[in-house]
């Protein structure tokens, strides 16, 4: 019972974060059908934008303000600087190829992937860079579920990332631009006729989704403690394999698959064997995409004949 | 159908990226100098030997120790021996391909008639057949693999012992010492882990251990669902891997968990910087050199020149050591130092004592005799300690 519960927690708590992730990709596809392979990389900047903020107020050992307030900073600077990185890559690198077909698109962004993670090694080298997040918040706070301990690190990502995609149900349901982003993904020359902002509208979602990834990499160097130049591409093949999963450009599957990709891994991990975690995972979504080839939300094209 | 061919090109797409981010290792800093003819005087005894290590990338610490005690020794030898020699350095930063890149530039600069490293296994491997032919000596201070020396690397030769020493010894010592009933062994997927694994899990069999053989990619950050699956019964999780960070990770999983078996970790994990899980062993090629008495003045300008350092420099140390002392008996018999004379000489090193506590002699194999691992264990404050063998 005590693995089943602890293979849980680790389950929910990755899933949450492959989810988050996911959102982006499938947001980006949704609006523009451009998958957008550098999205991993942005989580990879998040991170660093984390572990900078941490050494700004003193360091792991010598946090300088209340520890709450170094969180909101960590992710509020995470989410504005990563977001505002998605909208000058959209501007720059996808706006001017907008209607060249889908894999002019497709080989720049695999180019913006590399040139990020060069970039981040040539700005901050190849070495690890650490949070050391028991240093300012201890592996003992948290709370007792049983015969697992949830600690507060964990808690914080589940609520947090659980908040978020929320917030994003609710921009993309309840708001103005929620309903431009949906007009865009159903038909763009459309909305542009019907008076929307198109331009403004797909910025907004690679800000949206830039700031998610942002923040995710923020709560991935809380759990993980650890930063290099290359952690955003197993980021984003995770999470692109759980936005394909749940259904690409599905919001709700995004969040599916992530959670669906999470809680396999564990449970593989915890009652099979971690030799065989990845070859079941994968094999598992193989069959998954056999039965259902849109995805577990996904919903099939229809195609004029 | 278009969907598909699109999400096909996507995969392709992420095994570019895969590429990218697995061979990302930034640019070579090698100074290593270009071409040259051995104009050296006997009787002034000026030549150059060369240095491979990862001045620069993820292992830089490694490197730095051991280009500091590289100098150091040249510097000490050139004044205790009258000897004039360079040492030329060369960035491998741990990379086969950079170090080949490297050694290229060294067997084309006649001028070098010995180099010391490199650092890791892999390299010796791709650079050991050119450099056998071309007739340059190389001598190791932290190249560990059991193959290196069993016939294709002519002139390599090591003076820290083997992996197919360290597996078993350690997992003696576990079974000796920590008498546990159950252990987990978990491999990184790199062929440095998967054969410290092999060369440990008979040992532990055979002394009736339950064994839990796991496996993670290097890349693995997330050790939590893993560390589930240490039962109570399991006292020692066995970590041969390479990355100190992923084990320290490893190691806070463990106390998030509440679970109470001790990490194990193999020379990769020597890493006082990085590795500081409270109770954990390490075992490493190097001895601590300040509880040496004889290394006392060494360490003093070790540590006024460099400040601290690990375990990694002092074998480098004994390696530059031999080579200059080889270079120093050619130059007394009045010849010039060349590579065929140096190898010679490097062959019939006979050291009564060295920096390494112990003396320095080669087998046929170019492996040193009598050399062997040391264990530390790690302190509440993550200071390593030493345990007397």
């Amino acid at each position: 019972m005590r693995l089943f519960l602890q293979e849980l927690v680790t389950g929910i708590t990755t899933g949450a974060l492959y989810g988050l992730v996911a959102l982006g990709f499938s947001m980006v596809y949704g609006v523009l059908k451009l998958l957008n392979f550098a999205h991993g990389d942005l989580y990879m900047v998040g991170a660093y934008i984390g572990f900078f903020v941490i050494q700004w107020f003193g360091g792991a050992a010598h946090v300088n303000i209340p520890v709450p307030l170094l969180l909101v900073i960590m992710f509020v600077l995470a989410a504005v600087l990563v977001g505002g990185l998605g909208v000058a890559m959209e501007r720059f690198a996808y706006r001017p190829l907008r209607d060249a077909g889908r894999i002019a698109p497709l080989i720049t962004a695999i180019g913006i992937s590399f040139f990020l993670e060069n970039s981040a090694l040539l700005l901050f080298g190849s070495q690890f860079r650490e949070y050391n997040t028991p240093e300012f918040i201890s592996l003992s706070s948290g709370i007792q579920v049983g015969l697992v301990t949830i600690d507060s690190v964990q808690i914080m990502v589940i609520v947090l990332a659980l908040a978020l995609m929320l917030g994003l149900r609710l921009v993309v349901n309840r708001t103005r631009l929620g309903r431009q982003m949906r007009a865009v993904a159903g038909d763009r020359e459309a909305a542009e006729m019907l008076g929307i902002n198109v331009n403004f509208t797909i910025a907004a979602t690679f800000f949206l989704g830039a700031a998610l990834a942002g923040m995710a990499g923020v709560m991935a160097g809380l759990l993980f403690n650890q930063v290099t130049n290359t952690i955003g591409f197993i980021a984003g093949l995770k999470a692109f394999t759980a936005a394909v999963v749940g259904g690409i450009g599905s919001l709700p599957g995004a969040v599916l698959g992530g959670f669906v990709i999470g809680l396999a891994e564990a449970f593989i991990t915890g009652y099979v064997s971690s030799t065989y975690t990845n070859l079941l995972v994968f094999g598992l979504l193989i069959v998954v995409m056999l039965a259902r080839p849109s995805g577990l939300l996904g919903r099939a094209q229809l195609q004029k004949v | 159908m278009k969907g598909r061919l699109i999400i096909a090109v996507a995969a392709l797409g992420s095994l570019a990226v895969a590429g990218c981010a697995s061979s990302s290792s930034g640019s070579s800093t090698s100074s290593a100098g270009g071409g040259g003819s051995s104009s050296a005087a006997a009787t002034a005894c000026n030549t150059s030997i060369g240095f491979m290590g990862p001045i620069t990338g993820p292992a830089a610490p490694v490197g730095g120790d051991q280009l500091h005690f590289a100098e150091l020794a040249v510097q000490t030898d050139n004044a205790a021996n009258h000897t004039n020699i360079k040492l030329v350095q060369g960035d491998t930063q741990l990379n086969p391909a950079q170090a080949t890149t490297v050694s290229q530039e060294f067997i084309s600069n006649t001028s070098i008639v010995g180099v010391i490293g490199p650092a890791g296994s892999q390299e010796v491997k791709a650079v050991g057949p050119a450099m056998g032919r071309a007739g340059l000596t190389f001598i190791s201070g932290s190249a560990t693999n059991p193959t290196l020396t069993t016939g294709p690397n002519p002139t390599f030769f090591r003076v820290v012992s083997k992996d197919s020493v360290q597996g078993p010894q350690d997992a003696n010592y576990i079974i000796n010492n920590l008498h546990p009933k159950a252990i987990m062994i978990v491999d990184d997927q790199e062929v440095y882990s998967t054969g410290l694994v092999s060369s440990m899990i008979p040992v532990f069999q055979q002394a009736g251990i339950k064994v839990d053989h796991e496996s993670v990619s290097q890349k693995t950050t997330d050790f939590s669902a893993l560390v589930a699956k240490v039962t109570s019964q399991t006292s020692v999780v066995v970590l041969p891997w390479q990355l100190a960070v992923n084990a320290q990770q490893f190691g806070r999983d463990l106390q998030q968990q509440h679970k109470s078996a001790v990490i194990f970790g193999t020379d990769g994990l020597f890493d006082p910087k990085s590795f500081t899980i409270s109770g954990s062993y390490v075992s490493t090629f190097g001895p601590d050199i300040t509880g040496i008495p004889a290394d006392a003045a060494i360490v003093a300008e070790a540590t006024s020149k460099y400040g601290a350092f690990s375990t990694f420099g002092p074998p480098t140390f004994a390696a530059t050591h031999v080579m200059d002392e080889a270079i120093s008996s050619v130059c007394k018999a009045g010849q010039t130092p060349s590579r065929s004379n140096v190898l010679a000489a490097v062959k019939s090193t006979n050291e009564a004592t060295s920096i390494l506590g112990q003396p320095i002699t080669f087998d046929a194999n170019g492996d040193m005799v009598n050399a062997k691992f040391f264990l530390f264990k790690i302190d509440s404050a993550g200071k390593y300690h030493l345990i007397p063998s």
